[in-house]
């Protein structure tokens, strides 16, 4: 065990002198997970609605109405405002002419042009535009129709503000909200990026390290090191042990600093640290296979990354699970990362135990156990392959 | 001319040999787009559904009566209303049948009247959607509706009007208001929808890994001494330097073409005119391959080289909308508009919504803008590795 914790160890020492791996082992995730929860985990969630036109009442009284009701507006010029529409930078664009505001002014009726964009979340957010444009002039109508009773204005707006004070308006409940709504309950803003990032960066960095044991091969550090006292065992389980190691140091860095820097939640610590040791270990199962198949280290970078990028966007690391057509869920669990994803979203989102995330456990384990066994011995028959 | 031809020809034969270029070129893009597009699929579908809103309205009551009249005229949307009972329209919900389940409780009408605390119920079914959202934003809509006529009625009775006249108060509440109408719009599409945009962003993105294996073979020529060869060949060395750019730019011309073509086939996705987008093709790869001439003098090694692409692929790649587009204001739009791959998915939305050759000027600017900024840059950055 002493030979191979040492080849382990020198791999680790390896690979982090590499400098090449500061940016993709320590910038670049963070990065990822920056731009990730900045990009989908912020509110805002009600849409966003670029108003054009000069300052007005009119526009004011409507961004207003907007933003309380969740929706991010921004102003801008007319044609800065249809470009925004166009390119799918706003869901809606709200159009106030001059005309329309010095109407609004007079109390006399206003037409507005709202343009929908062509992206899925505008219909609905159409649909708050027209209630927000509603209520603004419902403060009017009130007073219009006291006036009409026979009261000075100015009584009307006091006799209308003692009546808003003593009454409840009704309450809209939203109960047993949707699944989805009720899954990504209780998420920080950056969790959901962190823990999909975690898998798909430990998976990608075995794979593409896997060419590391096809040079291995060809400078024929393989044959020195068993030419030392030290059985092809030892050497083949300090390949595994090293790969395992660089795993789990990737993993655990984006951990620690995830949680440092954005504040991101891993729930028991105890358990994420065993799922992503579990993950770890079918990675470095997958880069031996991969590193011992192929003899080729510019195909073996390719394919490493490849199968890393295809199998993390299948197993929900760059769109959750959740949001998966039904058919497509249960596929994407032939990916350990559908698995630990699962293991993950029990421990950060439902605090779960141990016994809660054995099966995910289970799987994984196995499918480390089948791929360790596979690249042990197709790297022991490489060994005796002229590269 | 013939020795040019010779060594891009012979260095194309050994990039097709070399399994690498294909696997990067054309296998990866193409597996991720069919996972991405697969994976995006449900969310993708941008008309709206049927809905079915179950609702439970107390029997006799006009406000009540009034959230589901409004509910039958919404706009835009395939809407039915099913009245049932309260216990019907949360078990209609929860079980799928219906999309919502509205209680609106007994004694509603009155309350609101008496401005006293009343709250409607809503139930949201498993796999309510944007539509649910819409029905949600209209009852939110008529209760304030209701509320501003009911306040207006005790406004009157507070303020001495008679009890007969309150009912038509609250009416006239509502009907009085100055009238604001919404005119809908068209605006001009410039988009690509979910599945062309993956196509286009994983072909950006891939481009600049392939214009790699011609540029950057300078690198790796020199590790290996053969370019020291190359040159003492009677030949100018600048034929050696361009025959490498030519092979980045034949292979990233087929590999976007190829992608962009297959793509738009299997995703049945149609990027417009195609003399604008082969043109779009060019721009996009003269950029990416100054690019690779910038590395190619930087880089020591080839693995540094290799890094180094890597590097610069994935962040154009991702501020470029290769994975997920992305909403940039101000400044960092400025900054994230001058990226080539921006450029040629903003290009391939103009041509996908119709636009031809003159249309697509800014984003051909950009592109050339920044292959000349970039070879000039190539030129002026010290050459760490000697000899280029």
């Amino acid at each position: 065990m002493r030979a191979a914790r040492a080849i382990a160890a020198v791999e680790l020492r390896r690979f982090l002198r590499d400098r090449s791996n500061i940016f993709f082992v320590f910038i670049f995730p963070l990065l990822l997970v920056l731009v990730i929860g900045s990009q989908f985990g912020g509110d805002g969630g009600n849409g966003r609605v670029a108003i054009a036109g000069a300052d007005s009442e009119l526009g004011t009284a409507i961004a207003t109405a907007l933003v309380d009701d969740g929706v991010s507006v921004t102003r801008g010029g007319a044609d800065s405002v249809r470009q925004q529409v166009a390119r799918g930078r706003t869901d809606v664009g709200l159009f106030i002419s001059a005309a329309a505001a010095t109407a609004y002014d007079a109390g006399a009726p206003v037409v507005l042009e709202i343009v929908p964009g062509a992206q899925q979340g505008s219909p609905a957010t159409v649909q708050r535009v027209r209630v927000a444009v509603a209520g603004v002039t419902v403060e009017r109508g009130q007073v219009a129709a006291l006036v009409g009773a026979g009261l000075g204005e100015d009584a009307a707006l006091a006799a209308l503000a003692d009546a808003e004070a003593a009454t409840t308006p009704p309450e809209l409940r939203v109960v047993d909200v949707d699944r989805l709504t009720q899954e990504f309950d209780g998420l920080g803003q950056f969790d959901l990026g962190a823990s999909g990032e975690l898998l798909l960066f430990v998976f990608l960095a075995s794979l593409a390290g896997s060419s590391t044991l096809i040079q291995t091969r060809r400078l024929g550090v393989m044959a020195r090191t068993l030419a030392a006292p030290v059985s092809a065992g030892q050497a083949l389980a300090g390949q595994a042990l090293g790969r395992f190691t660089i795993a789990i140091f990737q993993g655990a860095y984006i951990m620690v600093a995830t949680s440092l820097l954005f504040g991101v939640s891993w729930g028991n610590l105890w358990l994420s640290l065993l799922v992503l040791a579990t993950f770890s270990a079918v990675a470095a199962g997958a880069a031996m296979v991969i590193g011992s198949v192929l003899d080729n280290d510019g195909a073996a970078s390719g394919i490493g990354i490849g199968l890393g990028l295809v199998l993390a966007a299948l197993g929900g690391c760059m769109l959750p699970l959740e949001l998966f057509p039904e058919t497509l869920r249960t596929v994407a669990h032939i990916t350990p990362h559908a698995w630990a994803y699962d293991a993950f979203a029990e421990i950060q989102r439902r605090d779960g135990t141990l016994v809660d995330i054995l099966p995910q456990l289970g799987v994984l384990a196995a499918m480390a156990a089948v791929l360790l066994a596979l690249g042990t011995w197709s790297l022991r028959r490489s060994m005796a392959r002229a590269l | 001319m013939r020795q040019l031809w010779t060594m891009t020809a012979s260095d194309l034969r050994q990039r097709v040999r070399d399994r690498s270029v294909i696997i990067f070129a054309l296998v990866v893009p193409l597996a991720l787009m069919f996972v991405f597009n697969l994976t995006s699929g449900g969310a993708a579908n941008l008309t709206l559904k049927p809905v079915t809103v179950a609702v439970s309205a107390p029997a006799g009551d006009d406000l009540a009566t009034a959230i589901t009249a409004t509910l039958t005229q919404v706009e835009g949307i395939d809407l039915t209303v099913d009245e049932v009972s309260a216990d019907d329209a949360r078990s209609s919900a929860r079980s799928g049948d219906a999309e919502l389940g509205v209680v609106i409780p007994a004694g509603f009408g009155d309350a609101v009247r008496a401005g006293k605390e009343v709250v409607v119920e809503v139930t949201e079914g498993e796999d309510s959607g944007i539509e649910s959202d819409i029905v949600l934003t209209v009852v939110q809509g008529v209760l304030t509706q209701l509320s501003a006529g009911a306040v207006t009625a005790a406004a009157g009775a507070g303020a001495g009007v008679p009890d007969a006249q309150l009912a038509a108060l609250a009416q006239q509440a509502a009907t009085q208001a100055p009238e604001i109408t919404l005119t809908q719009g068209e605006a001009a599409s410039e988009q690509l929808s979910s599945s062309a945009a993956l196509i286009a962003g994983q072909a950006g993105l891939f481009l600049l890994f392939t214009v790699g294996f011609g540029v950057l073979g300078l690198v790796a020529e020199r590790e290996q001494g053969t370019l020291a060869r190359l040159r003492s060949m009677p030949m100018r060395p600048w034929l050696i330097v361009t025959a490498k750019g030519l092979v980045s730019y034949i292979l990233g011309v087929v590999a976007t073409s190829v992608l962009l073509t297959l793509g738009s086939m299997f995703f049945d996705v149609s990027f417009g005119s195609p003399v604008a987008v082969a043109v779009l093709i060019l721009c996009a790869v003269a950029a990416a391959t100054s690019l690779m001439f910038i590395i190619a003098r930087v880089a020591r090694t080839a693995e540094q080289a290799s890094v180094l692409q890597s590097i610069l692929a994935l962040l154009l790649g991702i501020a470029g909308g290769a994975f997920f587009p992305l909403n940039t204001t101000g400044f960092l739009d400025v900054v994230v508009g001058l990226n080539p791959i921006a450029a040629f998915t903003r290009g391939l939305g103009i041509t996908s919504g119709g636009g031809g050759l003159g249309d697509i000027g800014v984003p051909v600017m950009l592109m050339l803008g920044f292959a000349v900024v970039g070879l000039a840059a190539s030129r002026l950055v010290p050459d760490r590795g000697r000899d280029l």
